[in-house]
């Protein structure tokens, strides 16, 4: 009797682990939804600001900002790296911290062409921080509010950070590793860099048609379009991170109920037959007493 | 009858999205109205309060700072924040306020950083007050 309970027994835990697999998995889809919708919403308004940097760049202004230039040394650079606050899924936070950990390794060692960075390490979320730790990364700065909606506020708070001690000449170097949402199917953890901050997204075809006034000038709104431009960018990479990590869980959690799925079907089959010889044993042990008996 | 498109966007989503006859929004040195058939234009945004006219009626938002871009009787305003005036945090703004100018600034840039703050909570009570 004892190995048919116990396989019993298994069959009944791994029931339980796929319901929670399975509620997990509805979760993430819930929440990769909406926070799906919030990604289109910045999408809409980095679109916007685009269309107004083209009517701007197409008066023949050019734009005066202290984020677009670049520093004539890098020395100082900063990293942040966003990454989930809760494992269980999959790959996720394994490849954010393999793409920092390499960024890290070129950014520590000096190359042909420069030396050494002063390097600063910021991360979002406890999983990424608990890595990097155990790599012997020192982390100076862990933010662990951001879940799967990070709100505008806080990211405009660190976008601040950013500005300002890039322009006070404490940074000189900004890059951001997290997942980039390409599709559905496809999520990819990328390093990239914010500051400088390249030439402002210029779509030319969209530009011209339409004569603006601009107030105060097209110079003037130029710089000032720059920092919200690049604390929509900082804001989108924190969605893009949120909309891959549930995505990541979702499919996880899926792959997980099937496994569960496959293993309650196999254990069933040996549970079954564990049974059945049982019983034909006991089958046999009675009639061999009874034959006992009559004899 | 034509009607002005007023879409409010922040990165976090489209917050408001009417029609109205007449919009007045905050820019950085003053309020600027917005009629029917008003002329392309691109401006920079202050802190203080959006209204929009429509049938008589007048809603009013609070907006810190941003863009705003009007075209083809469409006002799109670009900005981090957007509150509805009666759901302002006066509290808040108050708090703000007495913190701004308890600052003893002694850099530029802590100047400017106090006036953007006393500019910012003033603005905020100047909406919320014009509502009683």
């Amino acid at each position: 009797m004892a190995k048919a309970r116990a396989l019993d027994k298994r069959r009944k835990s791994i029931r339980n682990i796929r319901k929670i697999t399975r509620t997990m998995e509805l979760i993430a889809t819930a929440r990769y939804r909406k926070a799906m919708e919030r990604a289109t919403a910045v999408t809409d308004f980095t679109q916007r600001i685009t269309q107004i940097v083209a009517q701007l760049s197409s008066t023949g202004a050019e734009a005066q900002h202290p984020l677009l230039e670049t520093h004539p040394t890098t020395e100082k650079g900063l990293l942040l790296i966003l990454s989930a606050n809760r494992g269980l899924c999959g790959g996720y936070n394994a490849s954010v911290v393999r793409a920092a950990m390499a960024q890290y390794r070129q950014w520590t060692t000096a190359g042909d062409d420069r030396s050494a960075l002063e390097l600063t390490i910021e991360v979002s979320g406890t999983r990424g921080n608990s890595a990097l730790q155990h790599r012997g990364v020192a982390v100076d700065q862990l933010y662990r509010d951001f879940d799967d909606q990070p709100g505008y506020a806080e990211v405009e708070a660190i976008a601040d950070k950013y500005i300002d001690a890039y322009v006070k000449g404490e940074i000189d170097r900004l890059d951001v590793v997290y997942t980039r949402f390409v599709s559905l199917a496809k999520q990819e953890a990328v390093v990239e860099t914010l500051l400088p901050f390249g030439s402002l997204a210029q779509d030319e075809a969209a530009a011209g048609e339409v004569d603006y006034e601009f107030y105060p000038s097209a110079e003037g709104i130029l710089a000032e379009i720059v920092p919200m431009s690049f604390r929509a960018k900082l804001f989108k990479c924190f969605l893009d991170a949120a909309v891959s990590e549930q995505i990541a869980r979702m499919v996880a959690m899926k792959s997980a109920t099937e496994n569960a799925d496959d293993m309650i079907k196999r254990l069933s089959m040996t549970y079954n037959r564990a049974r059945q010889s049982q019983i034909t044993n006991e089958i046999m042990e009675i009639i061999a007493g009874a034959e006992a008996l009559s004899q | 009858m034509a009607e002005l498109h007023v879409v409010v966007v922040t990165p976090e989503k489209t917050a408001v999205d009417e029609t109205a006859e007449f919009a007045v929004v905050p820019l950085y040195d003053g309020e600027f109205g917005v009629g029917i058939g008003h002329t392309p234009f691109i401006g920079k945004l202050g802190h203080g309060e959006l209204r929009l006219r429509s049938g008589g009626e007048t809603t009013r938002y609070f907006i810190d700072e941003g863009f705003v871009q009007v075209r083809d009787n469409t006002v799109v305003v670009l900005t981090g924040k957007v509150v509805h005036v009666d759901d302002i945090d006066v509290k808040a703004a108050q708090a703000q306020l007495k913190e701004a100018l308890e600052m003893v600034p002694t850099t530029d840039d802590a100047f400017a950083q106090r006036d953007r703050m006393l500019e910012q909570a003033r603005a905020q009570l100047h909406a919320s007050r014009r509502h009683f």
